[in-house]
């Protein structure tokens, strides 16, 4: 069964097929993985992705770029304003919506956002459709974390008025994750995940708590400016400075030269994730100079070390704001095309000592990936999501038994950790000393890290008159299941009598 | 490595007290199997575990049912389930003697010798109803046409009554008897020729849906179904027609509606004759009746003329009574004046002179006369006579004159006829008139010799063998000058028919248009002047042969021709001048030969 998992960003779309248990991601017609969301409109045609995208020096005023930041979005919005103000193609109102004014020079044109990201979308469905050979178009489309309804809703419809049929839409942290499968092969496990995604336009930090196989965004923060984007800014201004140096010419105030070094920063800047150095060639940039540059990885992490760190510190704002550690987070995840480079790379690694960084898929295909997998999990289903499923019963506090560890001190260990999807059953086998007759497992409740206190204990369950084994440990299986309502069973077995023990815990009302 | 600690003494199993927080409420990611599997699960309504459980009961709880079951009905024990397709459910379900009239509640009620698939089958009421179309009791047997020949009604009657259980409308009418209405025979065929049934053959699938494994496989199999279905559905539709054909073509009430029918249209048809025919004869009367009157009227006529010429008939005899009175009067009277004279002779005369008065005179002359004589003298009477006498004679005389000159002219006429046509001894056929003609044409006034040559042309040419001398041509040649234009075209245009009479028939001509020009001048035919004919000479002289553009500089110095027609006229004068010359070399020799 094939699906389809679309991610369209600010900057570039990038679409990845499940078909055969497996997913990847499909060059376009031109050969390139991920394809520019960029569409020009000339006198009698669209064109989508890179060529509208280097096109965009002589025909800036009708290219639209970045739709996705206005994409469902009303005039009073003030991001919608803030685009509206970047903008090099001109954004007006009309009839209550936002609207594109083009002029191709025969005719003004008015286009929707959801056209422009239609038009995205249909050159994604016909990637798609070319490498799976056949007509699929069951889709999955991931958002942004911070996409409201209306946004959703937009991006939905064009997805629908491309001939996709939107299975659903993810939040693009939670694609990621999917992509390295985490809490998928062992659901039982409770981990912290921090995924880092670098666009071309911002940066989203999120912390994601991965229980029973179940995602849950913890905190999450997003900043505007600092992006792929802010990058080649910088490294052109650099250029910029450097053409300056040599040729006396400043070439800041010239619309086109800029946007012909942004194009050669952009190559520069990918060449510098792999590459110690970077060329950057122009033929006449101004007034009929020629401009050769050579620009070292160093110099360019030089330029942008105040963006790195600026990153760094999001990160660290954020485990603040969540009242994490370091040490807390299990895994950090890499997406979005910038988290290539090096460097930043590096700082994460910095931030998290004894964390796995996973890298090993490319970070820009990591959420087309993911949510192709979803796409391939929701193909065949009929049922598709109900609204309120999204919200579910977890267990509130962890529940954790006392034990003494060899040197004799007292020892906690979460049998049933918190945020547990209800109803749900856990099944522990502890171990005794074979030498005592009894045993005794006391229960706690607690919602920090283990700073269980006397009074948090609820229960104890009693083992007795057990064969006594010398030299040896005997094993007790622990079974605690949860309601939905939060009432607790536990059932405790000696493994070799088969000695039981269940008690019942209710819910003070 | 955790290890549990040992139960102090007096310790029980206890519970301190009861958790304080309940379960709390958090927004999840919508992503994974695990997040499906468990909106799977609470969509259920109950936990895994709890489902295994309730499971097992059941299962427990239906196999002892059937034991039961069994037991009690030991035919059952035959069946195979696995065979299920080929039981007979309602005999399964104890309903075998109520079968498709069962109603729902019925089959309810029979759940309690529940059968599984029976029960699945026949409850729910799209796999009855495709039951149901498959019952294997049902006869689908069609009455042919002979069987139904003496009782229509007892063969087709239960027929119709037991494929009317497939209508998808209720209130199916009924076959009915000889003596129902044409209404109700019509409204039963019509409604059995557009039977609408609810038949349908899905239980008759080869392959199951629900056993394929893809969706793929699942809709090739839907596919193949579907096409044994609507094949199936075909044939039972065919089955029903030919049915009603049956019955159609057997019920004697049809029989008896057409020969109804029939008659009655005999009727109308008789009648409309009927109708036409007192028509026609109405027609006829009258149409005699308007002979009639004609005819009458046009012997009134007849009669009025008749009459008219009777009346004028009698005037001129009054007329002629009276000249011959008034003739014998003058008879008389000169008889009584002893005719003016004592000579015998003269009095001879002098009577034929009377005589031919009398011939001559009309009734008021004579009467005059008549009048003169008797009231006057004898000298009186003989002035008046002898004047009459003279100018009688002198209209004779010019009436004589008269005659002779028509006479003359007549003569003249002919002799100028036959003179005209001098050598009428050679006659000139249409051959040789047109030979003629082009000939005159090709050697125009001024040529050497001229009629010689035309006509040494015409005896070369001419095929009526007849030899003919400058003389000849040239008196019919001044002849066909007489001849007003009129005739020479005549002459041209035969000239045509009779080229086309010699050559046979030319196809191209007949039917091929030809392609037009559309160029004004070239269509005009304006003859040349001789004017014109100069300045072209001139022209011609003016430049000679190897002159750029010459035909242009030669058209532009003849005023109204373009270079097309001066190119033609040029053409046609060297044709001219050619010919000349051939016919004079040909002159030349003869006399050359005769020396």
């Amino acid at each position: 069964m094939a699906a389809i998992g679309v991610h369209l960003g600010c900057t570039s779309a990038c679409v990845a097929v499940y078909k055969d248990g497996r997913a990847g991601v499909v060059a376009n017609d031109a050969g390139d993985r991920v394809t520019p969301a960029v569409v020009a409109y000339s006198r009698n045609e669209e064109v989508v992705g890179l060529a509208a995208k280097q096109s965009r020096i002589r025909n800036i005023s009708n290219t639209v770029m970045k739709v996705k930041q206005i994409l469902g979005r009303s005039s009073d919005d003030p991001q919608a304003q803030k685009y509206i103000a970047e903008s090099k193609c001109l954004v007006i109102e009309k009839n209550g919506k936002l609207r594109y004014e083009i002029d191709t020079g025969e005719e003004t044109k008015f286009v929707n956002p959801e056209d422009v990201a239609r038009l995205i979308f249909s050159k994604m469905k016909e990637t798609a459709q070319s490498a799976l050979g056949s007509d699929a178009n069951d889709v999955v489309i991931t958002v942004p974390f911070d996409f409201g309804e209306k946004q959703k809703n937009a991006l939905g419809e064009a997805a629908g008025a491309a001939g996709f049929n939107v299975l659903r839409l993810i939040h693009e942290p939670s694609a990621a994750l999917l992509a390295y499968g985490i809490g998928q092969d062992s659901p039982t496990e409770k981990s912290n995940i921090l995924v880092f995604k670098l666009g071309g336009t911002s940066l989203s930090i999120s912390v994601m708590e991965v229980n029973s196989g179940i995602y849950r965004v913890l905190s999450t923060n997003t900043d505007d400016n600092i992006g792929g984007a802010h990058f080649t800014e910088t490294l052109a201004q650099y250029l910029a400075s450097e053409f300056q140096r040599s040729f006396k010419h400043d070439v800041r105030g010239n619309a086109r030269a800029m946007m012909k070094l942004m194009n050669s920063a952009e190559v520069a800047k990918h060449s510098l994730s792999t590459l110690g150095s970077a060329n950057c060639f122009l033929d006449s940039l101004y007034e009929g100079q020629d401009f050769d540059c050579n620009v070292s990885r160093a110099r360019f992490e030089l330029l942008c070390s105040p963006l790195f760190n600026k990153c760094i510190e999001a990160i660290r704002e954020l485990l603040e704001q969540s009242a994490f550690t370091a040490d807390d987070i299990n895994k950090v995840v890499l997406c979005g095309g910038s988290s290539r480079i090096p460097k930043l790379q590096q700082l994460i690694k910095d931030l998290f000592p004894d964390v796995e960084l996973l890298n090993s898929v490319p970070p820009d295909e990591v959420i087309p990936i993911g949510a192709a997998i979803e796409a391939g999990i929701l193909t065949g289903k009929e049922k598709l999501l109900v609204e309120d499923s999204l919200m579910i019963e977890c267990s509130a506090k962890d529940i954790l038994i006392k034990g003494v560890d060899e040197s004799g001190a007292d020892r906690f260990t979460v049998l049933f950790p918190s945020g547990t999807p209800l109803p749900a059953q856990r099944q522990h086998t502890l171990q005794a000393p074979g030498s005592i007759s009894s045993v005794c497992l006391e229960l706690y409740e607690s919602e920090g890290k283990n700073s269980a206190k006397e009074e948090n204990k609820f229960a104890q369950v009693v083992l007795q008159d057990l064969d006594r084994k010398e030299n040896g440990l005997r094993d007790i299986l622990a079974v605690l299941t949860m309601k939905r309502d939060g009432s607790l069973h536990v059932t405790c077995t000696d493994q070799e009598t088969g000695k039981c023990e269940a008690i019942t815990i209710e819910v003070a009302s | 490595m955790l290890l549990l600690p040992s139960a102090a003494d007096g310790q029980g199993t206890a519970i301190t007290h009861a958790l304080i927080s309940a379960s709390t409420l958090c927004q999840v990611e919508p992503v994974g199997r695990w997040f499906e599997a468990f909106v799977k699960r609470r969509n259920r309504n109950a936990s895994a575990s709890f489902q295994e459980l309730e499971d097992k009961k059941e299962l427990s709880e239906e196999s002892e049912d059937e034991e039961l079951q069994l037991e009690e009905f030991p035919m059952l024990k035959t069946l195979d389930p696995k065979d299920w397709k080929n039981q007979d459910h309602y005999a399964v379900l104890g309903l075998g003697h109520v079968r498709y009239k069962a109603t729902q509640r019925q089959i309810k009620a029979a759940r309690k010798y529940f059968v599984t698939s029976a029960y699945e089958m026949l409850s729910d009421p799209v796999k009855r109803r495709a039951f149901n179309s498959v019952d294997p009791t049902f006869d689908n047997s069609v009455p042919s046409k002979s069987e139904a020949k003496e009782n229509f009604f007892e063969v087709f009657s239960p027929v119709f009554e037991r494929n009317s259980r497939w209508s998808n409308k209720k209130n199916v009418p009924k076959l009915g008897d000889m003596n129902s209405s044409f209404e109700d025979v019509d409204a039963f065929y019509s409604f059995w020729y557009n039977f609408d049934s609810w038949r349908e053959f899905s239980y008759l699938d080869e392959e199951e849906k629900e056993k394929a494994e893809c969706r793929d496989e699942r809709r090739w199999i839907e596919k193949q179904n579907r096409a044994t279905r609507a094949q199936r559905k075909k044939e039972e539709m065919n089955r029903i027609r030919t049915l009603v054909d049956n019955a159609y073509s057997c019920d004697p009430r049809i029989k008896k509606f057409k020969e109804e029918e029939k008659a009655k249209k005999e009727a109308e048809k008789k009648a409309k004759a009927e109708a036409k025919r007192k028509e026609q004869e109405a027609k006829e009367k009258q149409r005699q009746a308007e002979l009639e009157a004609a005819r009458l009227a046009k012997e009134k006529e007849e009669e009025e003329v008749r009459q008219q010429a009777l009346l004028a008939k009698k005037e001129k005899d009054i007329q002629k009574k009276a000249i011959k009175r008034e003739r014998q009067k003058l008879r008389n009277s000169c008889k009584t004046w002893n005719h003016f004279s004592d000579n015998e002779a003269e009095r001879v005369k002098m009577m034929e002179e009377v005589e031919k008065l009398c011939d001559r005179l009309e009734l008021a002359s004579l009467q005059c006369l008549n009048e003169t004589l008797t009231s006057s003298t004898k000298e009186v009477g003989k002035a008046a006579l002898e004047k009459q006498i003279e100018e009688i004679n002198e209209q004779i005389r010019k009436e004589k004159e008269e005659a002779e000159a028509r006479m003359r002219q007549a003569s003249k006429n002919a002799e100028k006829s036959t003179g005209g046509g001098g050598n009428g001894s050679k006659n000139w056929s249409e051959d040789d008139l047109q030979l003629l003609i082009k000939a005159v044409n090709l050697f125009p006034a001024g040529t050497n010799s001229r009629w010689e040559v035309i006509a040494n042309y015409m005896n070369i040419h001419s095929s009526s063998g007849v030899k003919r001398t400058a003389k000849d041509v040239i008196g019919k040649a001044k002849s066909l000058q007489k001849l007003d234009p009129h005739q020479k075209d005549d002459i041209n245009k035969k000239a045509f028919d009779k080229f086309k009479k010699e050559h046979g028939v030319v196809p191209q001509a007949e039917n091929a248009t030809p392609s037009e020009r559309f160029e004004g001048p070239c269509t005009d035919f304006t003859p040349w002047t001789t004017e014109e004919q100069k300045l072209l000479e001139q022209a011609l002289k003016t430049y000679p042969v190897n002159t750029p553009e010459r035909w242009e500089k030669i058209a532009d110095t003849v005023p109204g021709r373009t270079k097309k027609d001066c190119m033609k006229r040029y053409k046609e004068l060297v044709e001219m001048v050619k010919a000349k010359k051939a016919a004079q070399e040909q002159v030349m020799n003869a006399s050359r030969a005769k020396k």
